[in-house]
């Protein structure tokens, strides 16, 4: 019946459970010696893909090559450019689902201000000048609890809540939060 | 052979109860799993404050491993171990200890997790009076277990009552060691390790809780009761006494896998590496020897549930036990660290290697013990189909989620930037796949009451009063009787003769001796380094411990088990810091008792947390997720604005880190003065930007105060400071616990 009938029996029992003095099995023993020898071809690493220059440096190298390869965009919006962002309806009707999404927990969904500034009078905290307006979201200003919007959002989602802001200007909420800045 | 023979019984009757205490206790465990799972689409299902994911998770852990894991270990063991040594427990009275003992601290343990009290440490959570209880069971088990090794009538010990010996003092050892603590009340302690240290010990302990309470008691009951079952011999001796051996010394140093690219130096987490990989051999020895004992007995399984049962055991184990090693791959684990991945592989180990293997041992246990023919061999068959299919959807839902959230949080799309900033994008996006886990779990749990029926309608055709076996038996011989011829050859072949081996089988207490140096030789090479590295921890001068109002914030976070879901550990890999901000440096949780690291993110890492939003969003955000993060899940915590800060403990608890070495200076002599003063501060700042008045003495001002600590020291150092934080004169640690 089984192909093991002639494995030998160990001539023990516990409790009737009797043991085969069967050898090691040859695969079994290959890869356990192959997984020794991992450790030190991982430290020596001819490879070059074992130990490496440890999590920090490999790090900084992975790094360097992410800002070689995409450069920080220098050049800052111009007035003008953001301006015309709040001429395409396209880009406020976008932009208003990024607002009531992102924005409106603290400038509420009218933009009459809530814990942020209300976004619809003349007063801006950090600046009402359209290139101003889209640093602030952009970069953020933390100290006053601005999150740095720029790094949970796509720059078109940025470009777009703030041509939806800028449409805000002027609407006249009812109960706006009280004027904070400078008028622009 | 001896004329005179013992005559004598098993306590059968203790194998009744761990039989009953597993059943019903893992019934228990996957229903909290399967509210947990639930709770995670259904933020909603979170009733705050006793019945929310984070004090639920570890309730969950603790009942599938220490209560139904446990107490089925605890049923083979008494069962094979007496019938292995042939000889009764040493004394009934203790394993009566044992079990209520064991039973008294898992009801503790579900009462005390959902009030908040834990230690938060991963499946160390208990407070320090119930680790002193579970020490104390755990001592009064092993007395029994080894003075009735000392009183068996076999000469030679089975590879069985090895595997036992090893899980009973591996775990004695690891249980001590990593909760050692101060306590700072009746319901309260921190740990004496911190940051970088605590981490080390608690994946020593964890990683190792995984090998020596739900690997090796069970590979122990395999060797029993798989052969029983099968009625074959088990395959290899030889193979037996190779894996056991590697397996318990590689096993110990895996820890440092579960922290890699973390604070931890590099050493160890290579360290923690190769031994993983070295593992998978020595693990796979077991199935290996589990499915080849079932050669010549194949058609048996087809008909036989309880050897499917088994059969899915042991492929589970192989599977899990080949993914650990790989998961272990530091490039590997990069992509599936903080994922549902690690979920899904422990649940490939739970659900399919120790559920299956005990049910399997159950209903070979149940007509034996009760005395009857099984209630209902069609129920069995029944059971084994729900569960299958049940894992089956679990894990592959599971491990989709897990690859899903990994590959997200690392995706840079053509610009450079991240793919998926906002995080809860990568978190909706699991919500089906979290629902087929909860179809999963479901079947799973289905199976369970199917089997409980069952094992209910056996249980009650018992006969009137049992029938006790009397066993004849005869006693040791004085002089081990090695019977084997003096080994011959060189030193090679002797050795792989096995048969020193062999002596040491007729000696146990030397063997538990042998398993013992096994276990700590092993640990001291990393437990040594780990205590020298306080010195190797970098200290950043600007990282000062916590202010006493931040300290309770730090334990409101404990209590509430913000650390199931968030992590404090921000990985040197392009796509965190992007996300997150700075790495996080070991100088940064050198306050750190307990380490807050946390292991899976569900939701964002909070490393870098602090300044990032105002006092007032903390504080909307605690009180509905949802009205500051439209599609967040995380629980509501409403009570936070109305329960008060207990001013008065917060001396004790800075006094309590005091003693452990956090230079504390001034407050130690007026904590709760210098907590209010910050909370006034704070809610301050709260009212004075439209939000509610009067939060000065809630919890929430103490939590927000916590959150926005969070990775200021470090941006202190860099001279961004803008939040003033109130400072803390260190002074030099005072071994007699501060300068009162």
């Amino acid at each position: 019946m089984a192909d093991n009938d002639n494995d030998r029996l160990l001539e023990h029992s516990y409790d009737g459970i009797q043991e085969f003095d069967n050898p090691l099995p040859t695969w079994w023993k290959w890869i356990f010696y192959a997984t020794i020898l991992v450790v030190p071809l991982y430290m020596w690493d001819p490879l070059g893909i074992g130990v490496g220059p440890g999590k920090v440096k490999a790090y900084e190298q992975q790094m360097a090559a992410l800002n070689a390869a995409h450069p920080k965009a220098t050049a800052a919006y111009t007035d003008d450019q953001v301006a015309a962002f709040a001429k395409d309806p396209a880009r406020v009707a976008a932009g208003k689902v990024v607002f009531t999404t992102y924005c409106a927990a603290c400038h509420r969904p009218d933009g009459g201000g809530l814990i942020g500034p209300n976004l619809t009078d003349d007063f801006w905290l950090h600046g009402g000048r359209p290139s101003e307006i889209i640093k602030t979201v952009s970069e953020g200003v933390l100290a006053k609890g601005m999150p740095n919007w720029g790094k949970v959002l796509k720059p078109d989602q940025v470009e777009d809540a703030v041509a939806y802001v800028q449409t805000l200007h002027g609407t006249n909420p009812a109960n706006p939060k009280e004027p904070q800045g400078a008028r622009y | 052979m001896n004329a005179r023979l013992d005559s004598f019984s098993y306590d059968d009757d203790i194998v009744r109860k761990f039989l009953w205490a597993t059943m019903i206790w893992g019934l228990v465990g996957f229903l909290v799993g399967l509210i947990i799972a639930i709770q995670l689409p259904v933020p909603g299902l979170n009733i705050a404050p006793l019945l929310t994911f984070g004090r639920l998770r570890p309730l969950h852990t603790n009942a599938v491993i220490f209560a139904f894991a446990g107490n089925a270990w605890f049923t083979g063991a008494y069962y094979s171990s007496q019938r292995l040594l042939k000889t009764r427990m040493w004394s009934d009275g203790l394993s009566k200890f044992h079990f209520w003992g064991w039973q008294a601290i898992i009801v503790a343990a579900a009462l005390t997790l959902p009030l908040g009290i834990t230690q938060s440490k991963e499946y160390a959570e208990l407070e320090w009076p119930i680790d002193i209880a579970i020490a104390v069971v755990w001592v009064a088990f092993a007395i029994n277990y080894f003075v009735t090794l000392t009183r068996r009538r076999e000469r030679h010990i089975y590879v069985a009552i090895w595997f036992y010996i090893a899980s009973i003092i591996t775990v004695a050892i690891l249980h001590i060691f990593n909760n050692l603590s101060v306590p700072a009340g009746a319901f309260k302690s921190y740990s004496i390790y911190a940051g970088v240290q605590d981490a080390f010990m608690q994946w020593w302990y964890g990683h190792n809780a995984v090998a020596f309470f739900l690997t090796t008691p069970f590979l122990g009951l395999m060797y029993y009761f798989m052969p029983k079952a099968a009625d074959r011999p088990v395959f290899s001796y030889k193979l037996s006494i190779l894996h056991f051996w590697t397996l318990v010394f590689l096993y110990i140093w895996a820890g440092p896998h579960h922290l890699h690219y973390t604070a931890l130096p590099d050493w160890a987490s290579t360290l923690g590496m190769l031994f993983s990989v070295m593992l998978w051999m020595p693990s796979w020895g077991g199935m290996v020897n589990g499915l080849l004992t079932l050669r010549g007995a194949w058609h048996k399984v087809a008909d036989d549930p309880i050897l499917k049962f088994f059969v899915v055991a042991v492929t589970a184990y192989g599977m899990s036990t080949f993914e650990g090693p790989m998961l272990s791959i530091k490039s590997v684990n990069a992509l599936a660290h903080y994922t549902d991945w690690i979920i899904a592989h422990v649940h490939t180990g739970a659900l399919g290697w120790n559920g299956f293997l005990t049910f399997g041992m159950v209903y070979w246990l149940a007509p034996r013990l009760f005395q009857t023919e099984m209630h209902s061999k069609g129920l069995v068959n029944l059971h084994f189909w729900l569960a299958s299919f049940g894992i089956l959807l679990y894990v592959v839902a599971i491990y989709s989620a897990g690859a899903t959230q990994g590959l997200m949080w690392r995706a840079f799309d053509e610009t450079g930037r991240l793919q998926y900033p906002d995080f809860v994008e990568t978190v909706i996006r699991l919500m089906p796949m979290y629902w087929v886990r909860v179809a999963g779990g479901l079947l799973y749990i289905s199976g369970m009451v199917v089997g409980i029926y069952n094992v209910y309608k056996t249980w009650a055709a018992r006969p009137a009063a049992y029938e006790v076996l009397v066993v004849k038996a005869a006693p040791l011989s004085e002089a081990p009787a090695d019977r084997h011829a003096p080994a011959v050859g060189g030193l090679w072949t002797r050795f792989a003769s096995a048969q020193w081996h062999r002596k040491w089988e007729g000696m146990p207490l030397f063997f538990s001796v042998m398993t013992a140096v096994a276990v700590i030789v092993a640990s001291l090479f990393e437990i040594i380094p780990t205590f020298l590295i306080k010195s190797n921890v970098p200290t950043i001068a600007s990282v000062k411990p916590y202010a006493p109002l931040e300290l309770a914030g730090r334990d409101i976070y404990q209590r509430e088990g913000c650390f199931n879901c968030h992590s404090q550990m921000v990985r040197p890999l392009t796509y965190e810091t992007e996300r997150y901000g700075d790495y996080s440096k070991p100088g940064e949780s050198v306050y750190d008792h307990p380490f807050l690291w946390g292991s899976r993110r569900i939701g964002p890492d909070l490393a870098r947390e602090g300044g990032k939003y105002p006092d007032l969003w903390h504080v909307r955000h605690m009180y509905n997720p949802r009205e500051v993060t439209q599609k967040s899940i995380m629980p509501a915590y409403p009570q936070l604005q109305i329960n008060i800060i207990d001013f008065a403990v917060i001396q004790k608890h800075v006094d309590a880190m005091a003693m452990i070495g956090v230079p504390y200076g001034d407050a130690v002599n007026r904590a709760p003065e210098m907590a209010k003063a910050q909370a006034a501060q704070v809610a301050a700042s709260i009212e004075a930007a439209g939000g509610p008045k009067g939060l000065g003495d809630k919890e929430i001002v103490a939590l927000t105060a916590y959150l926005q600590r969070l990775g200021r020291d470090i941006k202190n150092a860099s001279g961004t400071a803008q939040h003033s934080t109130p400072t803390i004169k260190p002074i030099a640690f005072n071994a007699s616990g501060g300068s009162r």
